[in-house]
This record gives C-alpha cells, structure tokens and sequence, in this order.
C-alpha cells in the first residue's frame, strides 16, 4: 500500500471535485503551453518578414549609394519624338518652365517616364527642341562626358517606345496624337565593367538569367512584355520585325520598368533604326559629393543636354527605406509586446495554477484533519505525513497537465489567437522588384518538448501549490484523532 | 513482581481555554504493569481523554515524567515521539478511525508502514490480527461495507499491529450498540487474558469497565479512587424497566423483551 496508491485513492474519492479542479487546473495548464507556442510560431513567421525587411533595407541602402553618384543627360526632348503632330504652341521660344499644367499631367507623367523619372519640369527649360524630329544624342558625346573630372564610368542607353499613335484632343481643342505604348526597348551598352559596378541592369531576375557581357540577338523581357509577346524564356520573339530570343524575364521595381524590355544598345540602335544614337547617358560620378561639380561641367559643356542627378529618385528611396526602417522596426516592437504580453498571461497562469493547487490541498488538509490525527496518533511521522499530500498535490496537477496538453493540442491555435496580441502584418509593397513575404502562416503547434516541459510545470507547480498545506498536514495535532463529529 | 509498562510520577496538564486556565490533571500518579487491564472512569471534565492522550504520547504534559518502558516519553521531540507511538502504542478511538479509502487489511497494514517489515511480512501480519479478531474473509471490505463492531475489530487488528507495549482505548464502545459492545469488550478481555495483552481504556460504561482488573475513577485530575474491577463491580444487573434480574450478557431483558444498554 504505497504513498502513491493512496494519493490516487484519496483523489478518486471525490470524483466531481477532482474532475472539476483537473479541468480548471488543465484549462490552465494549457494557456501555459499555448502561450509559448503561439510565441514561437509568431516568432519565427516574423523572423521571416523582418529578415526579408532587413534585405530591403540593404538593397535600398546599396541602391541609394549608388543612385547617388548617378547622373543623368538626356537631349532635351523633341516633342514630335514622342509623338505630338503638333507641338504645344512653344513657338514664341519661352520655355515652358513652369508651365506644366499647359500639358494634360498623365503626358508629364508619360514623358518623364520614358526619361527613367528623372525629369522634372524645369528640365523643358533652356534647350532647343523640335530640332529636326530626332531624340538621339550622337554618341560622340559618350567620350566628351567621359573624360570629364570625376567622372567613374558613363553608360550609353537607347530607350524606344512602341505602340499605337493614339489621337488625344485636349480640353482646349487641339488634337494631338499620343503613342499608347505597348513595350519599351532598352539598349543597354553591355560591357562587364558596367554591368558589375554599376545599377545598368534590372536586379530581380525572375526566370531565366540576366543580360551579360557580349550578349546579342537576346531580349530579357518584363512580366508585362511576357504577356504582351506570349513568349516564354527560350522562345524567340519578333520585335519589330526581327528575331530575339528570350533569355529571361525580370520583375519589375518601378512604372517606367513593368513594359520595358532590355537588350543590347546596339542591336536596339539597328532595331529602331537609330544606328550610332543613343537617348540618355548614366554618368556615374566617383563619388557622391562628385555629382555636383559633374552634372555642372556637363552642362557647361553641352548646354544643349538636359542633365539631372535623380535627386527626386534619391528622395523617394529614402522615404521608401525609411519606411521600410519603421515597419521592420514596428514588428520587432509588435514582436516584443507579444513578448511581454505572452510573459504577464504565464506569469498570471502559473500563479494560477500553484493557487488552484494551494486551495484545493488547504481544503483537503482542513476537511480530513481527524483522519490525519489518526494518521499521526498511530505512528506517522510528519514527514510521512507531508509526503503524502505533497504526492496527492503533484498527482492532481500531473493529471491537469495531462488534460491541459490534450486541451492544448487541439486548441493551441485558439487559445494563443485569443491570449495574444497580434503581430502587425507588414504592407505588400515591393522594392527593386522583391515582394515582401507578407502571407504568413501561423502554425501553432504543442511539440514534444513543450509537452515535456509542461509535464514538468505540472509536476513543479503542484509541488509549490501543495508544499504549505502538506506542511499545514503534518503540524497536525495527533489529539485531531479524538475529534467526535 | 510484574514489571511496569507505564509510570506516571506527579503528572500535571494544565491549558487555556479561553482565558480560563483548566488544571485537567494535577499531580497524578499511576503505575500500569505488565498484562494488566484498567478502566479509567470518572465524569465529564474529570481528565480521563487528557490523561489517556498523555499517556498516549499524542499531548504533552506541563509537568511531570511518563515512563513507557523506562523511557521519558513527556519531554521527547516529536521526531522521536512517532516512533514511540509507531512501535509501543496502540490506539482504539471510539469513532474508529479507520481510512474510508483503504479496505479493512490496509488499513491494519498501515501502522506498518515505514517499519522494517517487507510488504509480505506486512499483509501476513494484517490478515492473522484480522483472522484473530474474527474478521477472516473481510480483508477486502472497506469500511462502509463492515458494521460498526466489525469496524472496532479492524481499529483493534489495527492498534496491535506493531506489538505495542500497551493499547489504549477511548471509549471504545461508546459507538456502539448491545450486542456490538459486548463483543468488543470481550473481544479485549480475551487479548489480554490469552495474549496478555496491556490493555487501558476509558469508559463511562460501569459494564466495560466491570471487565477489567482495575478500575480508576478520576475526579478533578487526580485519582479519586481505584478499585479492583471484577468481583467487585460485578454486582446483579437489574432491568431498567420492570426491576426483574438480568443476566451480564444479556442485550433484551428477558421479562419484558425491552432492549438493554450496556
């Protein structure tokens, strides 16, 4: 007849009270162990979005430093170049500084598009336009930039949109034709040192492989051209007349980005026709504090070039990083408010527990205090004594624990959902193309370590609970056997 | 010359209840040999539970020395203690006392507890003293399951368990009805006359009490009177009812067919 046995029979002798102070103390039991669970399943799904955060964070970073030391010069735009029959009526020579509402804003928008979103109005200023219907730069050019001071590398692009004309009339009046672009064609000047050092390519390649070195008769397309020619990586496509093949698909970071398809310059300059021109040169300064002094030698050079040095652009990355900065900085905060939540309830539920403990064995040491007399009027030690409630207390939380981790197994998910804040959901925004890893999904589940662990916080908290009224137990005045109830 | 199991020598109890001091028992002294069987008698308050705790190990006294088997039991620790109630005592309570929980040979087996003796030696030991006390084939009933004689046997089976040097008894009839309490006191009286059992109990009942060898009436905390118990409480037995003579062992009078006490 061991301490066990009777500990055991002791608590089936009150069937309704035992089941009921089991069921409390397994509810219990189970917050304890959905707590933590829900923790690390938070945590770890967070982890992801913050690691993908913090990879924004350095891709904007990289970006940034190296917009910085970008510049770049395009011939002032010839307006019948893009498409209007009849210029806006410019013809007095005033520049249209400042007079961007003459032009319906989604042409502003289209036109600084097709300049990479380095324009700003005041870049109509001062040069001569509807020279001759062209919008290329002779690429001579290219050499008189390059050797300027400061100057790290120069890099020819010949940008064409293609389309349908589209005829527009303006509130006005006036009719003019717009080109719907359908697809832009970037030639890039494909040499290694560029490519390497310097941001000439797209960075997110989504299929297939990006342009290199010495690549020709080769069009890496965006998402949009991939629907647009019903091509996929390794088919070859006609543009314009002619055959590419498809050796990749980029996802696209920006507006200007989601039609164009990139190739090399100088299979565009033939494809469009445009053979020695080039639309833009991206100066890449030494350095940032270079850019200045650069973009002014280059207009004093060719007055004629419009020169920008994507201020607006740099501006914009770093609103956009430091709003990265803030929601990354946001879910680890989100995170340690779980945290601290998550703590306060265990504290709460294992305080709890030991209570439920206590009461129950105060209780049961006050209600069986003759027969504890008994106990000790016929030769029980008060060590006996003792561990005999300490064994009935840890017994009655052992079968809690037992009930809290079925109850935590199948309600886990609810009961962390229910106990804990949630952790801000990042925005689905995208940068350079990476979309943020915004669908997580929680997966709360008790493992065997946990229920191990809450096998021995039942076994921990019952010896706590019942530790005072065993000791209550075996102060127990042997003459309590006398007592006549 | 029998040799004495318990000397008490100017034994004094005194607590508070309330703000009222209460001497229970003041300067008593008493001597139980050996195979002796006494009734300790006397009225309500007189000390008889106090002086019976004491002697039981189970209270301590305020002053004054209690000697079971040579040994000053009134000034030991209780970590001591236990063992003296464990292995030299044995304790019959008027209300039982036995473990709802535990059928009748567990509960005789738990005084064993804790002793030298393997779980075997135990069960053996606790089915023989159930044997002796008549209760063979009952080992498995819990209490609710035995009348209330039957419980007092398994309380007895009990109390001898680890041999003790002297049961004590405390009222040990008083729960229980005619024919159950003459089989309990016979029941003592033949552990004592076969087995030579030392056996003390406390009473209010004249025909417990006639049984026994010396009978202590205790007034006020000390002794008042001792008599030898026998022959001399042994007197005719009257029907409270119709004043015809009745026999000792009788539980209905004969005449009248009423129900007797005691």
């Amino acid at each position: 007849m061991g301490i066990i046995t009777r500990a055991v029979r002791n608590i089936s002798r009150r069937k309704i009270r035992a089941l009921l102070v089991i069921i409390a103390l397994g509810f219990s039991m189970a917050i304890m162990i959905s707590i933590p669970a829900g923790v690390i399943a938070n945590q770890e799904s967070t982890l992801g979005l913050t690691q993908n955060l913090g990879t924004t964070i350095t891709l904007t970073e990289a970006s940034i430093n190296e917009t910085l030391t970008q510049i770049d010069c395009t011939l002032t735009p010839s307006f019948e170049g893009f498409g209007f029959t009849n210029p806006p009526n410019f013809s007095d020579g005033s520049a249209p500084q400042g007079q961007g509402g003459m032009i319906p804003p989604d042409l502003i928008n289209f036109t600084l598009g097709q300049f990479g979103g380095g324009g700003r109005p005041g870049q109509f200023g001062g040069g001569p336009f509807g020279s001759g219907g062209t919008v290329a730069m002779n690429e001579t050019l290219y050499s008189d930039i390059s050797e300027i001071e400061g100057v790290a590398a120069v890099a020819a692009v010949l940008e064409a949109s293609e389309g349908e004309n589209q005829t527009i009339t303006a509130p006005d009046g006036r009719t003019f034709t717009r080109l719907n672009t359908e697809y832009v064609i970037e030639g890039i000047q494909l040499t290694s040192y560029l490519i390497d050092n310097y941001p000439v390519l797209p960075v997110n390649i989504t299929t297939g492989r990006n342009l290199q070195a010495g690549d020709a008769g080769v069009v890496l397309l965006s998402e949009e051209n991939m629907v647009y020619f019903g091509a996929d990586v390794g088919d070859e496509i006609e543009i314009l007349g002619k055959a590419f093949e498809v050796i990749g698909v980029h996802g696209s970071s920006g507006v200007e980005d989601r039609t164009t398809l990139y190739m090399n310059l100088s299979d565009a300059q033939a494809l469009t026709d445009n053979t020695g021109y080039i639309t833009t040169l991206h100066v890449f300064a030494e350095n940032s504090e270079a850019v200045t002094d650069v973009a002014s030698s280059i207009s004093a050079l060719h007055p004629e070039l419009s020169v920008s040095t994507a201020q607006e652009r740099l501006e914009e990355l770093q609103a956009l990083q430091s709003s990265y900065t803030t929601a990354l900085e946001n879910a680890e905060a989100s995170v340690s408010q779980m945290q601290t939540t998550a703590f306060g309830e265990i504290v709460v539920a294992v305080a709890a527990t030991s209570l439920i403990v206590l009461f129950v064995m105060l209780y049961t040491v006050r209600e069986r205090t003759k027969e504890i007399g008994t106990l000790k009027a016929i030769g029980f030690s008060n060590w006996t004594v003792m561990r005999q409630f300490m064994m009935e207390g840890v017994l009655l939380s052992l079968f809690a624990g037992v009930v809290g981790i079925t109850i935590g197994s199948i309600a886990a998910p609810a009961l962390s959902g229910l106990l804990l804040p949630t952790v801000t959901q990042l925005g689905g925004a995208n940068v350079f193309g990476r979309p943020l890893n915004t669908t997580s999904t929680l997966t709360i589940s008790i493992t065997p370590e946990l229920m191990l662990i809450a096998l021995g916080a039942s076994v921990l908290l019952g010896t706590l609970g019942s530790l005072y009224p065993a000791w209550r137990a075996s102060r127990t005045r042997p003459a309590e056997a006398m007592r006549y109830e | 010359m029998s040799e004495a199991v318990l000397r008490i020598e100017n034994l004094s109890k005194e607590y508070m209840l309330g703000k009222r001091k209460v001497h229970a028992l003041s300067n008593l002294d008493l001597q139980i040999n050996a195979g002796e069987f006494v009734s300790i008698m006397g009225p309500s308050g007189s000390g008889k539970t106090t002086l019976l705790n004491v002697l039981g190990c189970i209270d301590k006294p305020t002053s004054g020395q209690v000697l079971l088997d040579e040994v000053d039991v009134a000034n030991l620790p209780e970590g001591e203690l236990y063992k003296i109630r464990r292995d030299k005592i044995g304790f019959v309570f008027q209300t039982f006392n036995l473990l709802p929980y535990l059928n009748a040979r567990e509960n005789v087996e738990l005084p064993m507890e804790n002793t030298k003796k393997s779980k075997i030696e135990r069960r053996q030991r606790a089915s023989e003293l159930l044997n002796m006390v008549g209760l063979s084939g009952r080992e498995e009933h819990r209490p609710q399951r035995l009348s209330s004689g039957e419980q007092q046997r398994v309380a007895i089976a009990r109390a001898l368990a680890n041999d003790p040097a002297i049961i004590l008894a405390d009222e040990p009839t008083g729960n229980l009805d005619g024919e159950n309490k003459r089989e309990i006191v016979e029941l003592l009286a033949n552990l004592n006359l076969n087995r030579g059992t030392t056996i003390v109990i406390v009473t209010h009942d004249a025909h417990v009490a006639s049984h026994t060898e010396r009978l202590l009436l205790l007034r006020d905390g000390k002794i008042a009177k001792e008599k030898p118990g026998r022959h001399l409480i042994r007197k005719k037995r009257i029907c409270p009812y119709c004043n015809s003579p009745v026999q000792a062992k009788d539980a209905t009078c004969p005449s009248c067919n009423k129900k007797l006490d005691g």
